[in-house]
């Protein structure tokens, strides 16, 4: 009895019941907090009978029963609900499953009682954050304290949710027994409930890590329960098709250190064959449908990726049609974004940076990071290394998660690398001439900036070597008068970077007399300016 | 060794109150683990379980303990795989041998 398997089959039989005995209790109890306490208490009967007992051979018909019973004995115990029943009867004798499963054939539209709580818990009075956490708490069985955290929100506000939620249905009547809504009119809350839920488990906005897989799984153990529950819907099957191409990916979206791994750098011998399997089959199920919806379209995309077998063998063209497609029909900032990152694989950076630009003014997407991401690693791309890095900034100024923010980080600091030019060690003879024109200068200090020898008279910087060249720094009639003179320029480091007060010698003038004159100005425009306190070492 | 009844019971339920789906699966594994184990020792001598599973008691065990200390053991032990609040009562008004033991 005592292995993780009997553990792992018993968490299941315990969540697959869950909805089933809410929604039992609910019938009889006709309130959702009663139906929700009758569920704990069958629970608590079962650990402490089957301990003692063993678990019984159909732990699943044992709780209905169980759950049942108790949910009768509330009822019967509370006088003002007796008083109720009486009123209820000829109704809940009327309805569908007490009339022998719905087999009346007048109220076919929610058949199964899980997904007439699912509808119940999507009803359209309730706001989408509470549809996401009473579905949650009620179908999908997770506690408050776990769906706070699944959410990264404190418990209280979660609770208040439930509770306030509860309190809605309640005061507006809405009652499971015979609150039969045609499925069609709540299946498009019910998706969006589960997709929520899906995304903050795949990429949560907040938080420390990249991903809370418990919220994803959830979401698509409810996308699966949908597919059973409506197996001729083609949304359902698009939706689990599409969450289950995206959950294959989950433990390689992040390296051991947390830092999050895009698609090029996955393992996708690591991706769970199983449910790419899963999310084939069930695209198959969901294009028997007919009609190109957006879901459809989505695990459309999601196929491409999880059945490319390379990065490289990916095919982005399809991918751009696709998304062309799903703009027709569902023209938002957020898949435009998306096509964008296509556009840059198919036909190269320069190709997608007007559009980019365009959607960085979008008021959608401006305060969320993930446009000024995706337009920072496509100017880096494109060896726009400046515009890379303004962009990396202001998406580390509106980035949540502190996974994402890392990974952010690391790629500024890789484009600034790539600026930086290589270090390039001087020529030694001209490292000798550096040497005897020092000299010149007899109280400056030598010191080694970026490699290179220099000069410093009181903090200030006046002569050194930069790869093959010297350096002066002039006061702005001489340097005038260098530049007048020689065939020369200001001093470079970086393309596009001058430094102004400094100019190049050219290498004649290095090796000849005359440049002693320029090293003595120089060393005087040192002794003018202000002396600079020397930097103190921490620790 | 002497007979002793571990009374094991639970508050009352409150609405806040939330048992997870993982934790109940455990604790079922756990306790079922803990009761065998009694059982090889041959000291759960018999248990009772409540009609009504609504109930504050909601369980009790007949264990065989060698003082009250020992039951004590065997009472704090039932508490953290059950979850019980649990009250040690000595069996008395049996004749020496005549449970056997």
């Amino acid at each position: 009895m005592v292995n993780e398997g009997t553990e792992t089959a018993l968490t299941s039989v315990f969540r697959e019941e869950w909805p089933r005995l809410i929604a039992a209790a609910l019938r009889i109890t006709g309130d959702l907090q009663a139906a929700e306490d009758a569920a704990q208490e069958t629970l608590l009967a079962a650990l402490d009978r089957w301990p003692l007992h063993g678990v019984p051979s159909r732990p699943g018909a044992w709780l209905m029963t169980a759950c049942r019973n108790r949910a009768r004995n509330v009822v019967r115990d509370d006088s003002r609900a007796r008083q109720r029943i009486a009123s209820l009867r000829p109704l809940l004798n009327s309805s569908p499953r007490l009339a022998g499963h719905g087999s009346d054939g007048e109220r076919p539209s929610i058949a199964d009682d899980r997904l007439r709580l699912i509808a119940m818990c999507c009803h359209p009075l309730l706001s989408t954050d509470a549809q996401v956490a009473l579905t949650l708490r009620m179908v999908a069985g997770l506690t408050t304290a776990e769906i706070a955290r699944g959410f990264n929100l404190p418990a209280a506000t979660v609770a208040q949710r439930i509770v306030r939620a509860k309190h809605i249905l309640s005061q507006h009547r809405v009652a499971f027994a015979y609150d039969d809504p045609d499925i069609g009119t709540r299946l498009a809350s019910i998706l969006d409930v589960i997709y929520l839920t899906f995304n903050e488990g795949y990429l949560p906005a907040q938080g420390e890590s990249l991903t809370r897989g418990d919220l994803a799984f959830e979401a698509h153990r409810l996308a699966s329960l949908l597919t059973g529950l409506v197996p001729a819907e083609p949304d359902p099957w698009a939706l689990r098709s599409l969450l289950s191409f995206q959950l294959s990916r989950l433990s390689t979206r992040a390296a051991p250190d947390g830092a999050p791994l895009t698609l090029d750098s996955q393992d996708r011998s690591r991706w769970d064959r199983e449910l790419v399997d899963d999310g084939v089959s069930s695209l198959h199920r969901a294009r028997c449908g007919g009609r190109r919806g957006p879901l459809l379209l989505q695990a459309e995309l999601a196929a491409c990726h999880a059945t490319a077998p390379s990065f490289a063998a990916t095919d982005w063209a399809l991918i751009v049609a696709l998304y062309d497609e799903l703009l027709a029909i569902q023209d938002t900032p957020v898949v435009a974004l998306n096509r964008v990152v296509a556009v840059a694989m198919a036909a190269g950076p320069m190709a997608a940076l007007p559009e980019l630009d365009r959607l960085a003014c979008d008021p959608v997407l401006a305060d969320s990071h993930r446009v000024w991401a995706v337009r920072a690693d496509v100017h880096r791309r494109a060896g726009h290394i400046a515009a890379a890095i303004a962009d990396y900034d202001r998406a580390l100024e509106l980035v949540g998660n502190q996974a994402e923010r890392r990974h952010l980080a690391q790629g500024r600091r890789e484009a600034q690398e790539a600026e930086m030019p290589a270090f390039r060690e001087s020529p030694p003879e001209l490292v000798a001439r550096f040497g005897e024109l020092a000299l010149l200068a007899g109280d400056a200090d030598r010191k080694q900036m970026f490699g290179y020898p220099v000069c410093v008279l009181h903090g200030n910087m006046f002569m050194g070597l930069h790869e093959d060249s010297l350096i002066l720094r002039l006061a702005g009639a001489d340097r005038a008068e260098f530049l007048g003179r020689y065939d020369s320029g200001l001093f470079e480091p970086m393309p596009g970077r001058p430094m102004k007060e400094y100019v190049v010698v050219p290498p004649a003038v290095v090796y000849d007399d005359a440049v002693t004159e320029w090293v003595r100005k120089s060393l005087a425009f040192a002794a003018q300016l202000p002396a600079k306190k020397p930097k103190q070492k921490k620790g | 060794m002497t007979r002793f009844l571990l009374a094991g019971t639970r508050p009352a339920l409150g609405s806040s109150d939330e048992l997870a789906l993982a934790a109940a699966a455990h604790c079922v594994v756990e306790a079922a683990a803990w009761h065998g184990w009694l059982r090889r020792w041959g000291l759960l001598l018999s248990f009772g379980l409540p009609r009504d599973p609504g109930a504050v008691l909601r369980a009790c065990l007949v264990v065989a303990a060698s003082d009250e200390q020992a039951a004590e053991r065997l009472a704090a032990g039932w508490a953290a795989v059950g979850g019980y609040r649990v009250s040690v009562l000595p069996l008395t008004g049996e004749r020496a041998g005549e449970t056997g033991w």
